[in-house]
């Protein structure tokens, strides 16, 4: 039993990671809660599921186009609600993000209706047995792309000249300008590969529920930011750490002491930290805001 | 009083109007401060919920539940307010979305108030619109004297530097504090309100978006006056309502005006434009916030636009 619910906490501590890395990486940069990220995941999967459903596409092809189009879902939120608002009023960038992510939501509602549709089976479901566990094809394969694109990413961050770019920028603008580093570039891809790993995450959670919807958004991004936090601003591995651990915290206390808890314990833990450790577990530099 | 004279369906939008004022004032107070709150509706959640209980559970009038609602939803605010002290910026942000989603998961796993079934029959109350216009007119009152007082001019000051404020002696603790309990008490009286016109409420009904849209109505509005939290309260909340009206003025239009080619069209396009449901109504909303963002970041009253009308000041006695 404890481990059927590790596993399953290990489900849902993916897709929390892979929408914080996104949060956190676009944090790390602009120093901005980028509040529409929770909506570019539900346009991820809407794009996937009508890949699979009017294109006929294969389940790899609609994460390939989710993940693109919401990369470029990402730069046309640069250039709507992040460049053309001014940075010397600290609201003012958060609250244009807020204007897209309403803006985004109601689209949805609008275009595709307030209902959930139902997300068709691209994966053939096949049970695996290993001792007390049991785990479905469907599991192992979320399991492996969330793991795949976490390492990909890690890499590239660490090892990437681009990369480099990218943890200079988070640590100083003006610096990382002095020493060549084309700023507004760096936000630009930051925001492309947040919002493209947003994407595939909305995809895969299509997959596991089954089912999308337009308000799936907005309740991701409660919980990746909560998951953010966890890790410390600005910090990948920590959010992906961070987010493993949420999914299992979430999933033991709903097994344990009550479905409608689940969200209690979160958000206490999100009070918590904010209160005496905001750096994270993790700990980062990003103190200044405090 | 009102009663006479206004049909239904405008008394009704009038009551909704004025609740998001009272609202859009919940966060002036402590935004005055500099403090950013996204958790507004989860304290007009505890006013709504306590005074529901008090006039249901209790068989309380409903003046005594009106502020009983804002009393209790003042005191966690001071509650919430004290840890929220040593945070600002997006971690308050934060917390006090946090503290909202806490609200929601009780009023949905708490069966005395109705847990997911929702808190049903919550008696009704025939005066909403005089309380609503009342309550308006005596914040109006209050946040109009404020701006000249030296609390309100240490509440500015803390806004712009809280070091420099406290070099200053300003007391930065008791003042932050007085705002957060003052803006929780009065989003406690809105939810009051709200709970006793709309008789039923469930955990969704104060919700994150709730937050976003009353932060919205001061933003768009202007938060460095008295009078933004009420111009953009009424102005959002109009706006839907004039894009109705004329669009019923449009359907007055003869039919042998639009019958033909081009006109047909046209009318169609504008007849489809003009209604306003939710999902449309939204979007607009967030164009006009971004719109606000790029060029207009300070709302749509200022204090210096507010001087170039060369209103008649309010004098105070020791500014």
């Amino acid at each position: 039993m404890i481990y059927q619910q590790l596993i399953n906490g290990l489900m849902l501590g993916a897709s929390y990671a892979l929408i914080a890395i996104g949060y956190t990486l676009i944090f790390g940069v602009l120093k901005l809660l980028y509040f529409a990220h929770g909506e570019v995941f539900m346009v991820g999967a809407f794009v996937g599921l009508y890949l699979v459903i009017l294109g006929g596409a294969n389940i790899y092809v609609a994460l390939l186009g989710a993940m693109i189009v919401c990369a470029l879902l990402g730069v046309i939120a640069v250039y709507v609600s992040v460049r053309p608002v001014s940075k010397d009023r600290p609201l003012a960038p958060l609250i244009s993000t807020i204007g897209l992510t309403i803006i985004l939501q109601n689209l949805a509602v609008y275009i595709f209706g307030g209902q959930q549709v139902a997300f068709p089976e691209t994966i053939k479901q096949q049970l695996y047995h290993f001792g007390p566990i049991t785990i479905s094809s469907v599991q192992i394969f979320i399991l492996a792309v969330a793991t795949t694109l976490m390492v990909v990413l890690w890499l590239f961050i660490e090892h990437s000249k681009m990369g480099r770019a990218i943890r200079a920028t988070a640590e100083n603008h003006e610096t990382a300008a002095l020493l060549g580093v084309d700023v507004n570039r760096v936000v630009l891809v930051t925001f492309m590969i947040g919002s493209g790993i947003a994407g595939v995450a909305g995809v895969l959670d299509g997959i596991k529920n089954s089912g999308v919807s337009p308000f799936m958004g907005l309740g991701a991004a409660v919980k990746g930011l909560i998951v953010m936090l966890l890790g410390g601003l600005g910090n990948v591995p920590g959010a992906m750490v961070a987010g493993l651990l949420l999914g299992m915290i979430e999933i033991l206390s709903a097994a344990y002491i009550g479905t409608t808890e689940r969200d209690f314990f979160s958000f206490a833990i999100l009070i918590l930290i904010l209160l005496y450790r905001p750096t994270g577990l993790f700990g980062t530099r990003t103190t200044e805001e405090r | 009083m009102f009663v006479g004279w206004l049909d239904g369906y405008t008394q009704s939008l009038l009551i909704f109007g004025g609740i998001n004022v009272i609202a859009a004032y919940s966060f002036y107070a402590p935004y005055k401060t500099g403090q950013v709150s996204l958790g507004q509706a989860g304290f007009m959640a505890v006013g709504a919920y306590a005074s529901a209980i008090l006039t249901q559970k209790f068989g309380m009038p409903f003046a005594v539940a009106l502020v009983f609602g804002g009393a209790v939803a003042g005191a966690i605010g001071v509650m919430v307010g004290f840890p929220a002290l040593r945070i600002k910026g997006i971690y308050l942000l934060l917390l006090t979305l946090g503290f909202s989603e806490i609200m929601s998961v009780i009023a949905l796993s708490w069966e005395y108030i109705g847990g997911a079934q929702g808190f049903r029959n919550i008696s009704f109350n025939n005066y909403t619109l005089e309380y609503v216009a009342g309550i308006i007119i005596v914040l109006l009152l209050f946040f109009a004297r404020l701006e000249r007082s030296s609390l309100g001019r240490a509440m500015d000051s803390i806004h712009q530097d809280e070091t420099a404020a406290e070099v200053m002696g300003i007391d930065v603790v008791r003042i932050k504090l007085l705002a957060f309990g003052l803006g929780a008490f009065i989003a406690g009286l809105a939810g009051a309100l709200y709970a006793h016109h709309a008789t039923y409420m469930d955990s969704t009904t104060f919700n994150i978006m709730l937050s976003v849209e009353i932060l919205v109505f001061v933003v768009v509005g202007g938060g460095s006056t008295f009078c933004g939290p009420l111009l953009g309260a009424a102005v959002l909340n109009a706006i839907p309502e004039f894009l109705r009206a004329l669009r019923e003025w449009l359907e007055l239009i003869p039919v042998e005006w639009t019958n033909f080619y081009p006109m047909n069209t046209a009318y169609d396009v504008l007849h489809d434009f003009l209604d306003f449901e939710n999902a449309k109504r939204l979007i607009a909303y967030g164009v006009i916030l971004i719109l606000m963002m790029i060029f207009r970041p300070d709302g749509l009253l200022t204090r210096d636009s507010l001087r170039r009308l060369r209103l008649p000041r309010w004098k105070a006695r020791h500014a």
